[in-house]
């Protein structure tokens, strides 16, 4: 069984690749799903106050719109949102001191379980903390609970767990994540190997070597370090996961990094035949086009463009606030009821964390949150 | 049904009998398919970390499967359970004829996991090995096992999945008599160089002398070991190496095969719990093994030497199993359909997929689960 036969047997390609139209098409039914939800829970939950005040209720409930039909998000819109929460979720991971294998699995859960849930009917803001956590059991990196969540600012573990059903279905219970960055090491050492003439290039092949390239072994060593920078963000921000192999994605980021260098690499390994040719010709175009979606997230950003990013982020929150599902608010509530049957939850308990919900969002009325602690 | 919002609480009282509650999140309507994929047939029976249950395929109702479902564990506070997570993580990519086959997962209502695994009706080896008095089996037998286990390691291996819990009760039976290689519940993908791993996996028994002394980093080698102690135990009808605690175990491990030094083993001294019984044991040689292990011919022992190497690195690869002379030598391995067989039936899948993963079930330790300190787990 050769790799290519192992990688297509994973659930990464079976579940978790499309095609560019394939994906863009789940995107847009997800969202048109949720925005229909969100207006019927809307129109459910202003009949019920109709009912019970009979002057026809004055709409004092906060975020919720005047009776307008709501305005929902496109899917354009959950995008940007997501995207701005995958970057909080590796912040989040910074600040936590998890591994890049914990981070970078937790905002591919994130992108993942958005591709059949809306940003509308679950808070990414909750999601990505639910994703960092589990990931840290998935990736053998395990962190207590209660540790978690005291580290984070205005969470309690239940308000994690509540979501940690809902985000492992949202996976379809695949979990495991193939990431670039062991065929980035392989790669260099590779490359290492090559500038000082300790291996063949091609298996059994002797003495075949083209001219290397000038000064190649400085060039491997930085090219090492800026593909792994367009690994450890750009490749995790941008959807090349979902529409490129791990192996290809790491050859993205080091034509990226130096692409006469990636080139000459990878020509390096055809025989010059038209045959050959043609199926080289196939590989630097797939990458060529992974390394352009790649690009479309500068991994080094200045000041100014977080916050550009911020300053555009404010209007999308506040529609958010807007538009989310009514009935999908108190997840920690929904998911006792889950638990324990279809009996309800005490009253007492609703009011309790009502009051305490209220309180959280006077602490940090913001789309961002108060700042994390200590940071 | 009740509807439940924080905003919201007199929703709570109002009973939801709206319609688009049936046509919720994209992924429950997934569930639900998966769900509506089966029918769930009565329970098999009852265990502390899940219920077994016949099942069948709606589509073909003549095809059966086992349904485990997983219960919510009260002593765990954090979560879905890592046993759990392990199995369901590695079952879910790894496809391959001695490896039980994961066919779907869904919820139930309650939120319950359930597994959908292929129906394993023929026990586990264990079993077969145990039943002197009724099955009988010979150097073909063993060497058509031998070869099933060593192809599903393999392919783990080949995968970058290490088990960590490999003894003959999780070597399941099939129908047509082939081995399949369950639990995963201490499985993990390969670490990267230099991150730690716990040392405390693998049933004792089973358990290399790395482990034993407290290795943090560790290959496919500690699997090889166990399965070489699953060829011994095919050989002798009883485990090899049956130590009562870990220092028990080590004894035992020093006069079976040999004690660990820096001769045979450059390094084995500054492992952390690296302590051995004084005098040293000489490694075992060939004709002490000849002697013990003569029904699986002078080629078999060969094999069975170089997986029960002591030091790791030299240890014989699952790789270099599958090339093993072995395999071309008299006698061929028995055909699946030639193999000896226990009744088995119900009672044996139960007693299979009701274990919790990871907990180490004999005589002298029954049902002590291995303390698995997660807080320090890699």
């Amino acid at each position: 069984m050769s790799e290519d036969e192992r990688y297509r047997a994973s659930t990464q390609f079976r579940l978790w690749s499309f095609t560019l139209y394939a994906l863009h098409a789940q995107r847009t039914q997800t969202n048109l799903n949720a925005a229909a939800r969100v207006r019927a829970a809307v129109r459910r939950v202003r009949e019920v106050r109709r009912a019970d005040t009979p002057d026809g209720g004055n709409g004092n409930v906060p975020s919720m719109a005047p009776e307008a039909e709501t305005d929902c998000l496109t899917v354009e819109e959950e995008k940007k949102l997501i995207a701005f929460y995958c970057r909080q979720a590796l912040d989040l991971g910074d600040f936590l001191g998890l591994g890049n294998e914990v981070k970078a699995t937790a905002v591919q859960y994130i992108k993942r379980f958005y591709v059949t849930n809306s940003v509308m009917t679950y808070s990414p803001a909750d999601i990505l903390k639910t994703a960092l956590f589990f990931a840290t059991k998935t990736e053998n990196h395990y962190f207590r609970l209660t540790k978690f969540a005291e580290k984070l600012p205005n969470t309690k573990a239940e308000d994690i767990l509540a979501l940690e059903f809902l985000l492992t279905q949202g996976l379809r219970f695949t979990f495991d994540v193939r990431h670039p960055y062991r065929a980035l090491e392989g790669a260099v050492m590779e490359l290492l190997a090559i500038a000082n003439h300790d291996v063949p290039l091609l298996p059994g092949v002797e003495g075949a070597y083209p001219p290397k390239p000038h000064n190649m072994q400085n060039r491997v060593f930085a090219v090492h370090s800026n593909a792994r920078q367009y690994l450890k963000i750009s490749a995790l921000l941008t959807d090349v996961y979902f529409h490129f192999t791990p192996s290809q994605i790491m050859m993205a980021s080091l034509l990226i990094a130096d692409s006469s260098l990636t080139e000459w690499f990878i020509s390096s390994k055809f025989p010059s035949t038209a045959e050959a040719e043609e199926v080289k010709l196939k590989i630097l175009a797939t990458i060529t086009s992974c390394a352009d979606m790649l690009r479309e997230v500068n991994p080094i950003r200045s000041k100014e463009e977080i916050d550009l990013e911020r300053s555009q982020m404010k209007p999308l929150g506040k529609k958010l606030n807007k538009c989310r599902n009514p009935e999908k608010m108190d997840l920690v509530a929904l998911q006792k009821s889950k638990r324990e049957g279809d009996g309800g939850v005490d009253e007492k308990v609703i009011k309790k964390r009502k009051m305490e919900k209220e309180k959280f969002a006077k602490e940090g009325e913001d789309l961002f949150g108060p700042g994390l602690k200590g940071s | 049904m009740k509807l439940l919002s924080s905003n919201q609480p007199s929703m709570a009282t109002t009973p939801a009998d709206s319609p688009d509650r049936s046509i919720d999140d994209f992924a429950e309507q997934m569930n639900e398919a998966e769900k509506n994929k089966y029918t769930k047939g009565r329970k098999l029976g009852e265990g502390t970390y899940a219920n077994v249950y016949l099942g069948t395929l709606k589509s073909d109702p003549t095809k059966l499967v086992a349904i485990k479902k997983i219960k919510i564990q009260t002593d765990y506070k954090e979560g879905m359970a890592p046993d759990a997570i392990r199995e369901l993580k590695h079952l879910q990519e790894l496809s391959h004829p001695n490896i039980i086959s994961l066919l779907s997962v869904f919820s139930s209502k309650d939120q319950n996991l359930n597994l959908v695994l292929e129906f394993l009706p023929l026990g586990d080896l264990e079993m077969l090995i145990k039943d002197t008095k009724n099955i009988r089996y010979g150097a073909g037998d063993i060497k058509a096992w031998m070869g099933m286990l060593s192809r599903g390691i393999y392919f783990c291996h080949a995968n970058f999945v290490l088990h960590r819990d490999i003894k003959p009760n999780n070597l399941l039976i099939a129908d047509d008599g082939e081995v399949k290689l369950a639990d995963f519940g201490l499985a993990r993908s390969f670490a990267d160089p230099y991150r730690p791993m716990t040392s405390n996996v693998i049933t004792r028994w089973y358990r290399p002398p790395e482990l034993l002394f407290g290795t943090q980093h560790y290959s496919g080698a500690v699997d090889i070991w166990s399965v070489g102690l699953v060829f011994a135990e095919l050989v002798l009808r009883m485990p090899y190496i049956a130590g009562d605690t870990e220092v028990h175990q080590v004894n035992l491990l020093t006069q079976a095969v040999g004690t660990p030094t820096e001769e045979n083993w450059p390094g084995v001294s500054k492992l952390p719990a690296y302590t051995v019984p004084l005098p040293h044991t000489p490694v075992r040689e060939k004709d002490y093994y000849n002697q013990m292990f003569g029904t699986a011919g002078i080629v078999g022992v060969d094999l069975l030497m170089q997986m029960l190497v002591l030091d790791p690195s030299k240890r014989i690869t699952a790789k270099e199993v599958l090339n093993h002379d072995w395999w071309y030598t008299d006698p061929k391995p028995t055909r699946n359909k030639n193999l000896p067989r226990k009744g088995g039936g119900e009672e044996a899948v139960v007693a299979d997929l009701k274990r919790r993963p990871g907990v180490v079930e004999d005589e002298r330790t029954a049902k002590i689960a291995r303390k698995l300190d997660f807080g320090n787990m890699a």
